[in-house]
């Protein structure tokens, strides 16, 4: 087990190395770069630049020069943000983001699950109907989408929320909906679907022959068993929201990480790219590696062994 | 049949009719079916798939999934109506005084839960006593159906058992708080053929100890043979024929059952015979004929047998038959007796 434990730590930074390598070749391959603008600079701007940023050293220097920053915690400075190193965008970010994905992560476990719950004990029946309803909309509309539409009914026509900004608590309200409404639905299906396939099993019959009260059927030994799958899609779910959403952000003018992903692209900003690259890259497998960690409790079938290959 | 007449009967069917309400109409799955069973008996249920064995005592269980509902009948248990007891009233009975393991030991525990807990789950329910208490009974049950080291197995998953050893955990949870009444449905039926011998002798053996009485479900009529007192056999949603053991093997009174017979392979006999297979499938039950179930499928059929269903027909020791055959006026046939008058 120990030793399962150790090759998947060595596996994630195996993985984060092909991922900074991988990112770093392709970001430098697309045309132009972080000075690159309409306005052009003069030559000697533009040399001046080139150097301080070392852009003018062969890639492959570059690379390594990187990677020895990236080691020692150093994701380096910010080409588009003059004075700010990508730790410190990150630092500044994270919590706005962190903190409304938790609260959105939170509403997806509260809700999602329960109401895919009621949806399969109320099977073709009006709770369920509703509940799929409202779930098939929440996963076929965009988050944007929901976000606008909350946003004119809720700030700007009842005036119940402000329009942006986290200053206020009720601010918090319209990003966490439209964070979760996807989710929420998301697991709600995928709660009902896996909890019908459970009531269906033998063991559930045994469990009534039993006697056992109906409570005591249904949570001890449905839910843990139609559970598994949703724990399984929990992992990303949670590194999904605690990383941020683009879009929720630049609708709500959050201050947030999600948008410095998308305007680090466009603004060529290398630094701030792998930075955040490597930052999603690495929530993403913690989740990932806690979900497997979890099946453990959860279902005792399954036992993980390190390969001796 | 040394057990009392004077008694009323442990488990008293009268009449049980279910019904499937499915999309494409109303399944009639038991139709009218009827039986006694005493304390301490075996009761053999045969019949192939779809025959209605496994939904009659579903029935009686009140386990019938949500599209299925008893439409008419009663069994009286210890006195009381099962069919008319509220889900509560069941909860209580089940496990408790009415006890059913199932066919596939595989799936039939909870792949989560040790089966210590699952043991020691279902005497909590019934009885008030202490976990610690419960677990010492468990272990006892567990050494009762022959699981080795049992005070260490109880805290091992379902996984981790052979198929036979899980039945064995199947029986010990059935076993638990001294059921009056064993239902078993098709408790062999998964399990290889030396392993079935074994949990069939085991079963026996504990049904003679411990005084319950036993409904056997099965398509294996060899497995009745071995075990039963009394047979019933099921066909079309009926009781098509019911008797003791010994003598409804002797002397089938019902065509249904003498093709069930002549189709088991015998080592014995070493003149290569073809084995008999009876022709023909069971009846839709969506639309039951009118007339006998059998009657499509009987080499005997006469008219009569497709226009109107035979009543059962029962003389002597408790044996019935529902069959044309035993009308005074019917052709006789030999190798089914007609020495039976109509109820």
């Amino acid at each position: 087990m120990t030793a399962y434990v150790v090759q998947r730590l060595l596996l994630m930074l195996v993985t984060l190395f092909a991922i900074i390598t991988l990112t770093f070749f392709l970001m430098h391959a697309v045309p132009g770069g972080p000075f690159t603008s309409e306005k052009m600079l003069q030559p000697e701007i533009q040399a001046a630049l080139n150097a301080k940023y070392h852009l003018d050293d062969p890639l492959w220097l570059q690379y390594l020069n990187y990677l020895r920053g990236v080691l020692s915690l150093d994701l380096g400075p910010s080409f588009k943000y003059a004075g700010m190193s990508v730790n410190e965008i990150i630092a500044e970010g994270l919590p706005v983001t962190m903190k409304t994905g938790a609260l959105a992560l939170l509403c997806v476990v509260a809700l999602g699950v329960p109401l895919g719950i009621v949806a399969a004990l109320n099977r073709n029946r009006w709770p369920d109907t509703l509940v799929m309803v409202i779930a098939t909309i929440g996963v076929a509309v965009p988050s944007y989408v929901i976000a606008t539409v909350a946003l004119y009914v809720f700030a700007l026509r009842l005036g119940w929320v402000p329009t942006f900004g986290l200053d206020d608590w009720r601010g918090y309200f319209l990003p966490v909906f439209a964070l979760s409404g996807f989710w929420i639905s998301f697991i709600a299906r995928l709660a009902r679907s896996s909890l019908l396939e459970t009531l269906q099993q033998d063991y559930m019959m045994t469990a009534k022959a039993k006697g056992l009260k109906r409570g005591t059927v249904l949570f001890k030994h449905g839910l843990r068993n139609s559970l598994i799958p949703v724990v399984t899609v929990l992992g990303p779910v949670v590194a999904n929201l605690l990383t941020g959403s683009f879009v929720i952000e630049q609708i709500f003018a959050l201050p947030g990480i999600g948008r410095h992903f998308v305007l680090s692209i466009t603004n060529r900003d290398y630094t701030a790219i792998m930075g955040i690259t490597i930052f999603y890259a690495a929530v993403l497998m913690v989740m990932i590696f806690i979900v497997d960690m979890l099946y453990l409790v959860l279902d005792p079938r399954i036992k993980y062994r390190a390969d001796a290959k | 049949m040394t057990t009392s007449h004077m008694s009323p009967p442990l488990l008293s069917v009268s009449n049980l009719s279910t019904s499937f309400f499915t999309s494409r109409g109303e399944v009639k799955a038991v139709r009218g079916v009827s039986f006694e069973l005493n304390a301490g008996e075996i009761l053999g249920i045969v019949g192939e798939s779809g025959s209605g064995k496994s939904i009659t005592c579903m029935s009686l269980m009140g386990l019938l999934r949500s599209s299925g509902r008893v439409i008419e009948g009663s069994a009286r248990f210890e006195g009381r109506d099962l069919i008319t007891l509220d889900e509560d009233e069941l909860s209580e009975l089940r496990g408790n005084d009415i006890s059913m393991i199932f066919q596939d030991p595989m799936t039939s525990l909870n792949p989560t839960l040790t089966v210590g807990e699952q043991v020691i789950e279902t005497i909590l329910r019934h009885r008030k006593v202490s976990r610690a208490e419960a677990r010492a009974r468990a272990i006892e049950l567990f050494e009762l159906v022959r699981i080795p080291s049992a005070a260490k197995r109880l805290k091992s998953y379902p996984h981790e058992f052979s198929g036979g050893m899980r039945q064995r955990v199947m029986i010990a949870i059935a076993l638990a708080c001294d059921p009056k009444l064993l239902i078993a449905d098709e408790p062999t039926t998964a399990l290889d053929v030396t392993i079935q011998r074994q949990i069939l002798a085991l079963l026996k053996e504990l049904q003679g100890r411990l005084g319950m009485a036993v409904i056997l479900i099965t398509h294996d009529l060899g497995v009745i043979a071995e075990t039963a007192d009394r047979v019933l056999v099921m066909y079309g949603g009926m009781v098509m024929e019911e008797g003791p053991v010994r003598e409804l093997f002797a002397r089938p009174s019902h065509p249904y059952t003498r093709g069930l017979l002549a189709s088991i392979p015998d080592l014995r006999d070493d003149t290569h015979h073809r084995l008999t297979p009876i022709p023909g499938s069971p009846p839709d039950m969506l639309r039951p004929p009118k007339g006998c179930p059998f009657a499509p499928r009987c080499p005997h059929a006469m008219a009569q047998c497709n226009a109107a269903l035979p009543p059962l027909y029962h003389a002597g020791e408790g044996r019935r038959a529902r069959c044309w055959l035993h009308h005074p006026e019917a052709p006789r046939v030999a190798g089914i007796t007609a020495e039976l008058v109509p109820a």
